[in-house]
């Protein structure tokens, strides 16, 4: 199967070869292959993923190992990120309320957003740049220098050593960096509102947690789930399957960080789009 | 008289068949439409080193790939230890597998992990278990080996190219395999240093009475190490012999790898 439709492509590169065609058709019949070649190949290695992820044996260890690697990675980036945008965020919101006289709807509104779509978006962003990057980065130089083949000949199966443990990890530990990170945003939040005005803390979080519901929680939770997977998978995918040359490396860096990032803002979209289906 | 001799004779061929290790049939490979090995046929045979020369890109890494399993041939027949693979179930021929190193060009020592790491790796990963202690003393023997005892606790990047391959060899040796295979185990390296390389290969068929394959452009290489030299030229086995042979020979391709 793989074989006749990689063949397809090669025969139909042959042909627009040999035969002159107008321009902006070759290139965008190219484009366009290219991006269903691509995205075949991701859908067998997504399925491969799934296959090799049930099978024993299971590599505990480096799970183990990875997850606390990638968690940590992150941790400050996230830190400093989540703090400036809840003080931000506060801090401008807050002459738009006073407006309307509104003034102690802030930590309310603030947390919503930081909650629903703030906290679990930025933080796969900066997920996507840091752990996609560096999964794309590490995979293909493994790849380059044959420490994948090194490890077949081991007797290790390197798609369940390599692939499952870092898409597992990153699955699992994105939404907990999430959780970190809204409520280090909520506390630049309460920053900025004792910037100007005194609340105190416990007002402060009872107003948020007394009018925060399920329906605002669980959906973003569930989704930073998919955010992780979606980030971890392209990651390996791209260095996986990179280049056998240097240059390979850079290249499954960088194209994991793009695509990954435009990943997390498809997702975010169905995800909307389920939620509020779900809600009326 | 007559049937003693017949009787030796016999002796002799029954010797030299047991004692193949890999055998290689009308071997072909290829890579969509570009065709990398036509038509390979050699025979190694226990206790051997055989240097394969060839230029660059003519398949001599993608030939060992396929006697390690890295690579699956597309037609021809392959036998390791006699058996041919084709008939084999997976189980039976991992087991094969199991039997056969593999130096990699680069070393291919696992950057994320330490020396010592590194060492242990394919220990672990082996079906029988081993313990703590006797885990050490063969990361210990292994290290000694290659004279690198001291390398026990650095990163692969803290190590020189020389050092990497020869602990690319440690490792791959540590599980004391039958068959050695080593893609350019000397090139990008000075000419001490693969000196040093070549001395090494001599050593482990000397110590482990292991059957190697042994990839090289480098003629130092090939004339210390060589029992018996192949040239591969345009997917075909060109020419076969001992280094003395092909330094003569009467075809000035192949003698342009001696100069
Ligand atoms: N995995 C692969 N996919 C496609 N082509 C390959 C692959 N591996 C090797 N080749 C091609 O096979 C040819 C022989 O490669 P190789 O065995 O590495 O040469 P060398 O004799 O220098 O070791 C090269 O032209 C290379 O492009
Ligand atoms: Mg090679």
């Amino acid at each position: 199967m793989e074989k006749i439709i990689l063949e397809h492509f090669q025969n139909r590169k042959q042909a627009e070869e040999t035969v002159p065609k107008n321009i902006p058709e070759v290139i965008s019949n190219t484009v366009v292959d290219k991006f269903f070649l691509e995205v075949y190949s991701l859908t067998i290695f997504t399925a491969r993923f799934f296959k090799e992820v049930v099978k024993p044996p299971y590599e505990f260890n480096e799970l183990a190992k990875q997850s606390f690697l990638i968690g940590y990675k992150s941790l400050s980036l996230v830190a400093i990120t989540s703090f400036i945008i809840g003080l931000v965020l506060t801090v401008q919101s807050r002459p738009t309320l006073a407006k309307f006289g509104a003034e102690s709807l802030l930590p309310v509104m603030v947390a919503i957003s930081i909650i629903r779509e703030i906290g679990p978006v930025i933080t796969a962003l900066i997920f996507a740049g840091k752990v996609g990057s560096g999964i794309g980065a590490e995979l293909a130089s493994m790849n380059v220098t044959e420490q994948i083949d090194a490890m077949q000949v081991s007797h290790t199966n390197p798609f369940k050593y390599l692939v499952v443990t870092r898409v597992l990890s990153a699955t699992l530990m994105l939404p907990i960096l999430v959780a970190f990170s809204d409520a280090v945003g909520l506390f630049g939040s309460y920053v900025a509102v004792n910037l100007k005005g005194n609340v105190t803390s416990y007002l402060f979080f009872s107003q948020i947690f007394q009018s925060l519901e399920f329906k605002d929680l669980f959906p973003a939770f569930i989704k930073t789930f998919f955010f992780g997977f979606a980030i971890g998978l392209i990651g390996c995918y791209k260095g996986y399957n990179s280049n056998k040359g240097t240059e390979g490396v850079g290249k499954a860096a960088n194209s994991a960080v793009v695509f990954a990032s435009l990943m997390v803002f498809i997702i975010d979209m169905i995800a909307v789009q389920i939620t509020s289906l779900m809600q009326n | 008289m007559t049937t003693e001799t017949s009787t030796i004779e016999n002796k002799d061929d029954n010797k030299q068949t047991n004692s193949v290790v890999v055998e290689m049939q009308h071997l072909k490979k290829s890579f969509g439409e570009k065709e990398v090995l036509l038509d390979i046929n050699l025979v190694m045979n226990k206790g051997e080193n055989l240097v394969i020369l060839g230029k660059s890109g003519t398949g001599k890494s993608v030939l060992i790939k396929c006697i390690v399993g890295l690579m699956e041939i597309d037609d021809g027949k392959l036998l390791l230890f006699r058996q041919d693979i084709s008939q084999l179930k997976a189980k039976e021929l991992t087991e094969l597998h199991r039997k056969i190193g593999f130096l990699f060009q680069s070393g291919a020592l696992y950057d994320s992990m330490t020396v010592r790491e590194n060492l242990e790796f394919p220990l672990k990963r082996q079906v029988t278990k081993v313990s703590k202690k006797e885990m050490d003393e063969l990361v210990k023997e292994a290290l000694e080996n290659v004279g690198l005892s001291d390398t026990i606790d650095m990163t692969p990047s803290e190590l020189s190219g020389g050092m990497r391959k020869r602990l690319g060899l440690a490792r791959t040796l540590i599980l004391k395999p039958e068959i050695m295979l080593y893609d350019e185990p000397s090139t990008g390296l000075d000419p001490i240093t693969s000196k040093e390389i070549s001395n090494l290969i001599l050593e482990v068929q000397k110590k482990y009475h292991t059957s190697s394959i042994i990839i090289t452009h480098d003629r130092e290489c090939a004339k210390l190490t060589a029992n018996r030299i192949i040239v591969i030229r345009d997917g075909v086995c060109a020419a076969e012999g001992s280094y003395a042979e092909l330094e003569k020979s009467e075809d000035p391709w192949v003698r342009s790898f001696f100069e």
